[in-house]
């Protein structure tokens, strides 16, 4: 693995006796998109604000590109580009000069590159228009174009989806792989979206009441193989789990009248095989595909928020 | 790190593209145009000096520049936290200081702004409708016993009130930033400007040591000009001097107040 662009080591928040965040230690590597998955009110926007410096730390430490956002802020937030909740503009000005605002803050943006974003986003059209006329996913396309004005590092976008119609999602979720794999930075994208995170990202940090429960590759040689679990339908479940034992498999329970078993597609038919032999009933074979959904419940244990 | 100046003119931008600034600056003409176009009519000609026209205005006109700036400085904080955007401004490679202070030098500017076109347009329309040709009875009847020239009375004047204006606007900066509400900045430093300078002179006639070191008693500094003060004993340097306290304050607990806050939601 490259050196992480970013480090989050033991990051805490608290505010008053509640603890937001407890103890959050991340390295995001380059050339990754890195989804960031918890349900509503886990401490995904806070873990956001204290990475771009809106809010401050309790304890802990947090590094981008080497620099501390807390001793060296602006040599740290150099190299990043964000949106934090919804990408709120100034609505009296055009798109263009909200983007002229944010290019002025930083020394080597040219009006080229501004007319460059713009181009990427798709605003060509209303971009001279004043931001009070545009869509929800217009302005999300403009805070998109003010993250990437000058070609950060680190690219972090909450929610980023929010408001985007279909093929929108998709023109943004092929851009930010582009940007991952050819550009070579880093994306940082937090979601509660687990289809969307699945399909956009290469490597998924799952986090619940501010702590960290699992970090999940889903892409790449190092993804987890897919779930081999096979769920049978029969009339004698518990016949059929002594069947299986009798094999040297582990079936367990599923439901009233199923039972799963880990197997692979020959092992499944030999399995059918020994279960008619043995004279249960087989209803029906289905493999179980399991979906960050189904993994996302089962660590976060499907829990209530507060 | 970098240039400065593009945040300045960030600020800038953010005031002269709304149209309620021009608004501000077209009534502000348009009053000294109608209070001279009336004295015209209803007043003689004859007898009325430019100066005292132009003075009368600018004392009375001179709160509008007050009440103006206090509304932009009052929004210039606030508006961006009740907006949102304040979020996609402060992560950019600028300390949070500078960027309070390039709004803070951008609201100044505007002030000048408007105190240089009220002084400007109160001279140019008086001059035109009183100056021209000038009625043979006309004298300067508001200068000071001294006689003095009245175009450098006027300047004074300006000068004087100028500095009561920094220090009003900085205090709706300051109520502008703790409050995140430019609402209750706008309404808290009216209320301070216009309701306690009413009973102000009440309060100057006690006779306890602490009203010297209120600020609303130093606000008026023109009180000088004429070598009236409102308490005896009272130098413009005193005034200044106090006026100078309290505005480091208000500039200090501004900047701590901004620099030290989790800007949430």
């Amino acid at each position: 693995m490259e050196q992480p662009i970013v480090k989050l080591h033991n990051v805490t928040k608290k505010i008053g006796k509640r603890t937001i965040i407890d103890r959050l230690t991340l390295d995001l590597p380059l050339g990754e998109v890195f989804g960031f998955l918890g349900p509503n009110g886990s401490g995904k926007t806070t873990t956001i604000r204290m990475m771009v410096g809106l809010m401050s730390l309790t304890d802990g430490e947090i590094t981008i590109g080497g620099h501390s956002i807390t001793k060296e802020y602006e040599k740290a937030i150099r190299h990043v580009g964000a949106i934090v909740e919804n990408p709120e503009m100034y609505k009296y000005l055009s798109g263009y000069d909200n983007l002229i605002h944010y290019a002025r803050m930083i020394p080597g943006i040219t009006e080229h590159r501004v007319h460059e974003v713009v181009k990427l986003v798709g605003l060509e059209g209303r971009i001279r228009d004043k931001v009070r006329t545009y869509s929800l996913g217009m302005r999300q396309r403009l805070g998109v174009a003010q993250a990437i004005l000058h070609k950060p590092q680190l690219l972090i976008l909450d929610e980023p989806t929010n408001g985007l119609d279909p093929a929108g999602i998709r023109e943004l979720r092929d851009y930010l792989r582009l940007l991952s794999k050819e550009e070579g930075i880093a994306v940082f994208v937090s979601s509660h979206l687990l289809s969307e995170m699945e399909l956009m990202c290469d490597r998924v940090a799952i986090i619940q009441n501010g702590k960290l429960i699992d970090v999940r590759t889903i892409r790449g040689e190092h993804a987890a193989k897919a779930s081999n679990r096979v769920v049978i339908e029969i009339d004698q479940p518990q016949a059929a789990i002594n069947v299986l034992q009798a094999a040297g498999l582990a079936g367990e329970l599923e439901g009233t009248n199923a039972i799963a078993v880990e197997a692979d597609r020959e092992s499944t038919a030999a399995i059918n095989a020994s279960l008619v032999a043995a004279g249960i009933k087989v209803y029906g074979i289905r493999a179980q595909v399991k979906t960050l959904e189904d993994q996302f419940l089962e660590v976060t244990g499907g829990e209530r928020i507060g | 790190m970098g240039n400065f100046l593009p945040l300045i003119q960030n600020e800038n931008m953010k005031i002269y593209r709304r149209p309620r600034t021009w608004v501000m600056v077209g009534i502000l003409v348009l009053l000294v145009l109608t209070i001279s176009i009336l004295w015209l009519i209803f007043g003689e000609r004859s007898n009325t000096s430019m100066w005292d026209v132009a003075f009368m205005e600018s004392s009375i006109l001179f709160l509008l520049v007050t009440i103006f700036t206090v509304v932009i400085a009052a929004g210039g904080v606030a508006e961006e936290f009740t907006s949102g955007t304040i979020k996609l401004l402060l992560i950019r490679p600028w300390s949070r200081s500078k960027i309070l202070l390039s709004k803070y030098i951008s609201i100044m500017i505007f002030a000048l702004l408007l105190a240089i076109i009220l002084f400007g347009s109160t001279l140019l329309v008086n001059w035109i409708c009183f100056g021209i040709n000038a009625g043979p009875d006309a004298e300067t009847t508001f200068v000071g016993m001294d006689g003095g020239n009245p175009f450098s009375y006027m300047l004074k004047y300006y000068g004087l009130t100028l500095v009561s204006l920094v220090v009003t606007v900085t205090l709706a900066f300051m109520l502008s930033t703790i409050f995140r509400s430019s609402g209750l900045a706008i309404g808290f430093a009216l209320f301070l400007l216009l309701g306690v300078n009413s009973f102000v002179g009440l309060i100057a006639m006690l006779d306890y040591t602490w009203i010297d070191y209120l600020l609303f008693i130093h606000l008026n500094l023109t009180q000088y000009l004429d070598g009236n003060p409102m308490r005896e004993g009272m130098t413009l340097g005193y005034s200044l001097t106090v006026l100078g306290v309290y505005y480091v304050v208000f500039i200090a607990l501004t900047w701590y107040i901004f620099n030290k806050r989790d800007v949430a939601s």
